[in-house]
């Protein structure tokens, strides 16, 4: 994957990192796989693991069949089939925060099939009040325990020094994803995604030098400002970068998203309270809604923000097949961005990820409709 | 073979439970009339019992699903629901329900009366994706109805612990506050232990009614688990505790005079996941090959024993219990209740219904598929189907299956 020589280093980690880490796992390191951004990645990185998110890989899936039906969503299914291959042996683990009924089920299948020491689902509560936070307070301390029964070790300073880092990577992240100014971001949607997500799959300390080297290199030549329909997308994982091309190719630009992959993952990009407990719970009790945990009714407004501060004229959305929450708040997401006079797009992606001639000509016509609105 | 058809049914109760069935639903509508506060929620929670203690009429949207399959009305709510924009891939129940109270529930012509709209909504935090979205949608729909916004913490249960029962507790309590404050009602906490033990007294006769189904022959199939309906929509009343004991009586019966299903039976089945409602002919199928389902994983619900001394704390666990049991919240112990049902009903073959229509109950069947062959020895068949959308259900891929399965089963029996 050739990019622009300040990426570069983020796309070898993505292209490298399962050498990497499996290098890495032979010389002592643990590392703790994690399927969704509900997972407090803080707590787990305070424990002495290194969090390190699973991705499945656009391909053809043929062992997971044997252990879930066709009918969950393709990173569920493509990332099951990696770890049957051995994609995943230097994981000592896998941890969940509970969203979805498939990622709930696959953490237990998980458990079940691939070899590991520490495996935990969170189960998150779904308000935001004294009593929550007091059941979360718990439920992060029986995590403690079990991890330092795996070997773990905990401190309220180790998990003060986590969040720091966490805080300042999602800070630095989020310039990339917005502008400082408003508008478009700094950075194209392939790019801003190949930062995102080799910000998954390496440790936190080595990913933060790399933004830290990567802020240096200010401004980019980025071939943001090419023109192009500005759209926003949303969803939930977004494995291809191919993806962006197409829609690129079909003449939008995708000025912001709203994908567990991308921008939802940001936000908060910390907590707030009076030791670091507090603000570990203080974040995840107020994550950017998912689908899997809120109404429609609470993203709407979200996204009508975003697509007020970039200036998209329509909106994607990207879902993997049979993603069930997503899937549920389409009619009535659909029916509010309408009514506010944002076209809308569906457009549901397979285990290969490939953009066929039928749905490029459907995102062709979507953004000559958008463009012709204007006139 | 056909795509939709009623079952046979050999027991008494068969017709009992028809009249159960048009009671609660005329129960829901008249107590609409009578101005009783009508509470709309998902079933397998604590909330049931709350509601019959403080007088309040719940209904169940997911029950009136199979209700709709029974009476055909499943296609034209998907009509309406898949016009909204309702993927076909989603779960059937929330494509019906969504279907229905956006569509014919105005129709004064719908079978039993309809449901009754709702002046509240018991919206759950947790369970299955599928009914949180029901619940969504019921918001929209019925925007002057009060709304709870339930959490409840989904653990597996060899993981839950004291904090996960407290806090149950406490959103226990927190719903009493909101019904107490939404319909100027005070919970009596004496009446609510008499509804609680009412409600352990049903789950009590229930197991007894399962235990029946050990004998050889079974004195009842699959075919007639519709009577786990006031296990659904009675739990703590006496209706329930009346109509199961009559049940029970002729059960007991059946099963002491050796009276089977079938005349012969010469396999015994174990069947996982939710039947095909639109299809519970389905479980007759199987007799021409003189096998009965003798045993089921969704009927192991209601087993739930509750302890009156503790009422609040009863119903906590309950609520904390039901959904993970059978579902892919507790995949481990899902299998260990399969394995013990095999062992104690002597199966000789699992039917796994792969159902498009359920992922939490579809996850997890793999691993036990594996632990039924590696640790009993038996075999079992997966068939793919819907629990509501008779369209993604093949007879004939079912026939082959079922049907090779059948002789297979038969042929190893007979090397014993």
């Amino acid at each position: 994957m050739s990019q622009p020589d300040y990426l570069q280093p983020f796309a070898d980690c993505l292209t490298q990192s399962s050498q990497r880490l499996f290098d890495q796992a032979e010389a002592g390191e643990k590392h703790i796989g994690y399927f969704c951004t509900y997972t407090p990645v803080e707590l787990i990185h305070a424990c002495g693991f290194v969090p390190i998110r699973i991705m499945g890989e656009p391909g053809v899936v043929e062992q997971a069949y044997s252990l879930v039906p066709d009918f969950i969503c393709p990173f569920m299914k493509c990332a099951l089939e990696k770890a049957l291959n051995g994609g995943f042996k230097y994981l000592k683990g896998a941890v969940q925060g509970y969203t979805c009924d498939v990622s709930c089920g696959m953490a237990n299948i998980w458990k079940e099939n691939i070899p590991g020491e520490l495996y935990h689902t969170f189960p998150l509560p779904y308000t935001d009040a004294p009593a929550p936070r007091d059941y979360l307070q718990k439920e992060f301390q029986a995590f403690i325990h079990k991890a330092e029964q795996a070997g773990g070790e905990f401190s309220l300073e180790r998990l003060q020094s986590s969040l720091d880092m966490y805080a300042v990577i999602r800070r630095n992240l989020l310039s990339l994803f917005q502008s400082e100014k408003g508008g478009a971001p700094v950075l194209n949607a392939q790019e801003r995604h190949i930062v995102a997500q080799a910000g998954y799959v390496t440790p936190p300390d080595l990913f933060l030098e790399m933004l830290e080297a990567l802020e240096s290199r200010k401004p980019f030549d980025s071939p943001e400002n090419q023109g192009g329909i500005p759209v926003l997308i949303s969803g939930s994982l977004v494995e291809s970068f191919g993806v962006f091309d197409a829609m690129e190719k079909a003449g939008a630009r995708i000025v912001a998203d709203d994908l567990c992959s991308g921008y939802r993952n940001l936000l908060p990009v910390d907590g707030s309270g009076s030791g670091p407990m507090e603000r570990l719970i203080d974040r995840y009790v107020n994550r950017f809604p998912c689908p899997s945990r809120c109404r429609a009714e609470d993203r709407f407004p979200l996204l009508m923000d975003r697509i007020e501060q970039t200036g998209a004229r329509g909106l994607v959305f990207l879902i993997q097949k049979f993603c069930t929450p997503h899937l549920a708040d389409i009619p009535e997401l659909t029916r509010l961005l309408k009514a506010a006079g944002i076209p809308v797009l569906v457009v549901e992606m397979d285990e290969s990820w490939r953009m066929g001639g039928q749905l490029q000509t459907r995102l062709e016509g979507f953004v000559e409709m958008i463009d012709g609105m204007s006139g | 073979m056909e795509k939709s058809k009623k079952s046979t049914k050999r027991l008494a109760a068969a017709k009992e439970l028809n009249k159960a069935v048009g009671e609660y639903y005329l129960e829901c509508a008249a107590a609409k009339e009578q101005g009783k506060p009508v509470g709309w929620m998902p079933p397998m929670n604590g909330a049931i019992e709350l509601f019959y203690a403080m007088d309040l009429q719940p209904v169940f949207p997911e029950n009136w699903s199979p209700v709709c399959a029974a009476f055909g009305l499943t296609p034209k709510n998907f009509e309406v629901s898949e016009g909204m924009g309702y993927s076909r891939d989603l779960c059937g129940y929330l494509r019906n329900i969504v279907g229905y109270v956006n569509g014919p529930m105005t129709d004064p012509a719908i079978p039993l009366g309809g449901l009754p709209a709702p002046d509240l909504l018991i919206s759950p935090g947790g369970g299955c994706v599928p009914v949180m979205k029901i619940f969504h949608a019921l918001e929209r729909r019925f925007p002057e109805a009060k709304v709870f916004k339930a959490d409840l913490p989904q653990v597996a249960l060899e993981e839950i612990a004291p904090h996960h029962v407290d806090y149950a507790i406490q959103e226990m309590q927190r719903l009493i506050d909101f019904l107490e404050k939404a319909t100027g009602r005070k919970l009596d906490q004496d009446r609510l232990r008499e509804v609680v033990v009412l409600s352990d007294q049903a789950c009590a006769l229930w197991d007894e009614i399962m235990s029946f189904r050990r004998t050889i022959p079974a004195p009842f199939s699959a075919a007639e688990i519709g009577i786990m309906f006031v296990m659904v929509t009675r739990q703590g009343t006496r209706q329930a505790i009346d109509f199961l004991i009559k049940a029970r009586d002729e059960i007991k019966e059946r099963a002491e005079s050796g009276t089977g299903v079938i005349e012969e039976e010469k396999l015994r089945l174990f069947w996982d996941n939710i039947p095909l409602w639109y299809n519970m002919g389905l479980f007759n199928y199987f007799e021409k090959a003189n096998a009965v389902v003798v045993a089921e994983t969704y009927s192991a619900a209601w087993s739930i024993r509750l302890d009156p001394a503790d009422p609040i704390k009863a119903l906590a666990m309950k609520s904390l219990m039901s959904y993970p049991l059978v579902s892919c919240v507790s995949i481990e112990k899902r299998k260990e209740m399969v394995l013990k049902a095999c062992r104690e009903y002597a199966i000789d073959g699992v039917v796994f219904h792969r159902n498009k229509s359920c992922v939490p109950i579809s996850l997890g069947q793999m691993d036990i598929k594996k632990a039924l062959e590696e640790e009993l020895g038996i075999p079992s068949v997966i068939f793919d189907a819907d629990h509501m959308d008779a369209r993604n259900f093949s007879t004939a891929q079912f026939q082959v299956r079922i049907d090779a399965f059948l002789e297979m089963l038969a042929e190893k029996k007979s090397q014993v």
